[in-house]
């Protein structure tokens, strides 16, 4: 059989004009890579990826921006920047398309000065500023394998971008020593292949000249990873969980991490189960924990309730998705925060927490699991697809900023030194310090029903009251101790913004983008969401003329929370909302705060 | 001695079925000398539900329906711990069904105990799904929990026993927890268990039950030989009692207990050092592996 090879022109197809031209600097650019699945268009992020980093940059990976189910489409994009950005870049500056439908499906996402490189073997790009190398066919008849494709591809990407070779090389061989000397052999030829290609094209070469950073010794991590590992850190020992988009990979890195700690990680049969199991696991003393989205979380909800009025410290993580129902399960939003405030039937103590970077997610759920077990209450940590799945670089974590504490746990010297034992018993801080289940003895009585201090049942009023009084008390006894929000801009700025979760990164890059035009701002980014921090919140509205509300939903949760909790800021509240499941780009913030402030001047 | 929940006074109707689970589940306690402390019963929703009030060991009172999930990340936090849980038909039947189909494939080593009275008493005798077809008006098919059982090929012990025969029940719960403490895997035991206010069928079933273990073919570690009597025995208008299934050793190829496999060290996750400065080797070789 001959390959097709021998069949297809191996010249590239230009629509780029054909003389050199001066290297653009660029220092933040945004690479798209699109085709079918199994194109490898992940393959070629990662490797420029590393690559950006080993140039000191700062990056941001982005996948599920599109669909990825219909039409087998496929996308990933790449972000490097010399200041630190965790956000998709308003316009990308590099296609590199696998078919024409990865061109169509990100026309819009394209600056008008973008180019689109594409593999040529198998369709020429409508699109004006293109450039095409038969990618495929080139590997497949030097190599026999079409696959290394993706690999020619970066190489055609570092002579565009004026690539430094032997740091190009060094990523290819870091990324496949692993996978045998042939495969790295193979990935070596293909990208020679690549770059001699694009080499022969005077308009290829050196179109940019990308800046060196200094943003070294980090990390590239996604939320989900990075709670996986705070939840080890913090000595959580027991996970079950029901796979779901976009939680599933926090129990998918647990079972990796936890069995090496005598920690347990259970798939449930359903998202109940997952809950349940959970409870059980708090009862015995151990930090648990359930990670889902929200058809899941509508399941738990009962389970969660329970927790409360059992007083089972249990943490949650909520990988906020498109809702309800199915909703689009591997796309962007933020709205489930409503659901949870307010959550499940009766009244229970909760608190909910919103880490808004990767990087906090690693220390915030440390925090968490510290805060459930000694305020024997379940912890919502409030994440979204954006920050769970998008990957970041960071500041490596660093274990000396983590204390794992354990005030509210009895030890068995402990409780043998009391007259008696009490699983509920009253307190100034509505915590009853409590010994878990087989600790030698005692034994403890743990239910959902109205109880007194021993946890037998009671339908008595004045114990009633008391225990309602010292459950919901939590919620103000624990106030200092929760996550605070965090400030950012100009503290003189008389428009304030306000969100939570992946939303910051946007955010600040909006206010660079408005400070560059002179409209200074500042921003309040909220990391606990429930209670409702007033403390905090309240000098924040006072000190600005607009405070605006930024968040992935229809209808302003935050804000009608914010609204609800502190009616007296009512007017100064305005949403920028988004809710087509795609994240907030500088742009889409910038906007309407620049509308506002001209609209005023006039 | 430390003084911590006691048992409190028994709530049930004067002759329930439930009494008898009762005295036969803290006789099986006593007699393998397990300490409260070390013993943890996890009650459903409904009128056997209740049992973890009424017993000198750490009680649990679940959601409805789901304690037996409770129980399984009871027992895989701790597995020292003789976990049992306890419920009734309708709790583990219905709203819990799809918990008791995977408590087999879980195959945790606890003891699920279903006290059946094919009612629900305690919102007042509406149909439960074992009712038989014309109770309370129910005209759909009685839920057999033993052939279900038999079907689920796991290496479980089952076995189903009648409240009126408390000897044979205390002798089966030993069994049952005792094979729990050796880590063999997941007991079941259906208790006949009636309700003395809306199901009063004591006299009935003591007239019903066929001790299947004396029947001709009757071997406890071949399931479908079990099932075939238990299915001839029901087609004749009685209702099988006895071991169902008891597998041959711990070896077998179906008998996998969890948490020999997951715990091998059975340390779990309950006693596990979390002090951040006992790990910081481990922890800092993890981290290197991100990014």
């Amino acid at each position: 059989m001959t390959t097709p090879a021998t069949q297809t022109p191996s010249q590239a197809v230009e629509a780029v004009p054909a003389q050199r031209r001066t290297p653009q600097e660029i220092s933040d650019v945004s690479v798209i890579v699109g085709g079918q699945g199994g194109d490898g268009t992940l393959t070629v992020v990662d490797l420029l990826g590393r690559y950006f980093r080993k140039r000191g940059l700062y990056v941001y990976t982005s996948r599920n921006t599109l669909s990825r189910i219909r039409g087998g489409h496929a996308d990933a994009s790449v972000r490097a920047c010399r200041d630190s950005r965790a956000a998709i870049k308003a316009k990308a500056d590099l296609l590199l398309a696998f078919d024409q439908e990865a061109i169509d499906v990100v026309r819009a996402d394209l600056d008008p000065g973008a180019l689109v490189l594409y593999d040529s073997t198998s369709f020429k790009a409508d699109y004006p500023n293109s450039l095409g190398f038969p990618f495929a066919t080139l590997v497949g008849g030097q190599l026999g394998q079409p696959i290394y494709k993706n690999t020619a591809a970066y190489g055609a990407i570092a002579v565009l971008m004026g690539f430094d070779d032997a740091v190009v090389r060094q990523v290819i061989e870091e990324r496949f020593k692993r996978r045998g000397p042939e495969a790295l052999d193979k990935n070596l030829k293909a990208l020679e292949l690549g770059r001699q290609a694009a080499l022969a094209v005077p308009a290829a070469v050196n179109r940019w000249s990308l800046a060196e950073g200094d943003a070294h010794d980090l990390i590239l991590t996604t939320g989900n990873q990075a709670t996986a590992l705070g939840f080890v850190v913090g000595g959580g020992r027991f996970f079950a969980g029901y796979p779901i988009t976009p939680a599933t990979e926090i129990m998918e890195y647990l079972m990796r991490y936890l069995p090496a700690y005598h920690g347990v990680v259970r798939q449930g049969e359903d998202e109940l189960a997952s809950i349940n199991m959970v409870i059980g696991a708090a009862t015995t003393g151990t930090r648990a924990m359930t990670s889902t989205s929200g058809p899941g979380l509508s399941l738990m909800t009962e389970g969660i309730g329970h927790a409360g009025t059992a007083e089972l410290g249990i943490l949650v993580a909520d990988c906020q998705r498109v809702g309800p129902s199915t909703g689009q399960p591997t796309r962007h939003e933020q709205s489930d925060l409503a659901h949870l405030a307010h959550l499940g039937h009766g009244e229970f103590p909760k608190f909910i927490l919103s880490p808004g970077s990767a990087e906090d997610c690693f220390y915030m759920t440390v925090d968490a699991l510290n805060l459930a077990e000694k305020w024997r209450l379940p912890v919502l940590l409030l994440l979204d697809q954006a920050l769970c799945q998008n990957a970041s670089t960071v500041p490596a974590f660093d274990l000396s900023k983590v204390k794992v504490e354990r005030p509210s746990l009895l030890t068995a010297d402990q409780v043998a030194k009391q007259a008696e034992y009490k699983y509920y018993a009253f307190s100034p801080t509505g915590i009853s310090p409590f010994a878990p289940v087989g600790t030698p003895g005692v034994t403890s009585q743990i239910t959902g029903n109205e109880h007194d201090e021993w946890g037998h049942v009671s339908v008595n009023p004045v114990n009633r009251n008391k225990m309602m009084e010292k459950r919901m008390g939590k919620l103000i006894q624990a106030r200092d101790e929760l996550p605070r929000p965090r400030y950012f801009g100009h503290k003189e700025a008389r428009i304030g913004l306000i969100g939570y979760g992946s939303t910051s990164g946007p955010i600040l890059e909006a206010m660079d983008v408005l400070d560059a035009e002179g409209i200074v701002t500042k921003y309040l980014q909220a990391r606990t969401l429930f209670p409702v921090q007033e403390e905090s919140l309240g000098p924040f509205f006072d000190s600005v003329d607009l405070a605006f509300v930024v968040e992935h939903n229809y209808t302003g949760q935050l804000a009608r929370l914010l609204r609800e909790e502190m009616p007296r800021y009512h007017a100064k509240l305005r949403s920028i909302l988004k809710y087509d499941g795609f994240s907030f780009r500088a742009p889409d913030i910038a906007g309407p705060i620049r509308e506002a402030v001209h609209g005023t001047k006039r | 001695m430390v003084q911590s929940a006691k048992p409190t006074a028994n709530t049930w109707c004067p002759g329930c079925g439930d009494f008898g689970v009762l005295a036969a589940a803290k006789k099986a306690l006593v007699d393998l000398k397990i300490p409260p402390h070390e013993a943890v019963l996890v009650g459903g929703i409904g009128c056997s539900g209740g049992i973890h009030n009424f017993i000198d060991v750490n009680g649990v009172h679940a959601l409805h329906g789901r304690l037996l999930a409770q129980a399984i990340g009871l027992k895989l936090s701790n597995p020292q711990l003789t976990v049992i849980a306890a419920g009734g038909d309708g709790d583990g039947y219905a709203i819990g069904m799809g918990h008791f189909m995977h408590a087999f494939k879980k195959n945790a080593s606890i003891l699920y105990i279903v006290m059946n009275n094919e009612t629900y008493g305690l919102t007042k005798g509406q149909a439960s799904p074992t009712s038989r077809l014309g109770f309370e008006g129910n005209i759909e098919v009685p839920f057999d929990a033993i052939l279900t059982a038999l079907s689920i090929p796991t290496g479980a012990f089952v076995a189903r026993t009648f409240s009126g025969d408390p000897k044979t029940m205390t002798a089966v719960l030993s069994e049952a927890l005792q094979f729990n403490r050796d880590h063999r895997g997941y007991a079941f035991v259906e208790d006949l268990s009636p309700c003395v206010t809306y199901n009063d069928t004591f006299k009935e079933w003591r007239e019903k039950i066929v001790n299947i273990e004396k029947l001709p073919g009757y071997d406890p570690t071949d399931r479908s030989a079990v099932f075939r009597l238990c299915t001839e025995t029901m087609n004749a208008g009685k209702i099988p009692v006895g071991v169902m299934h008891r597998p041959g050793k711990p070896s077998d190829a179906a008998s996998n207990p969890l948490e020999l496999k997951l715990l091998p060290d059975m340390v779990g996750p309950a006693r596990a050092d979390i002090a951040l400065e006992h790990n910081l080797p481990a922890y800092q070789k993890l981290l290197a592996t991100a990014g």
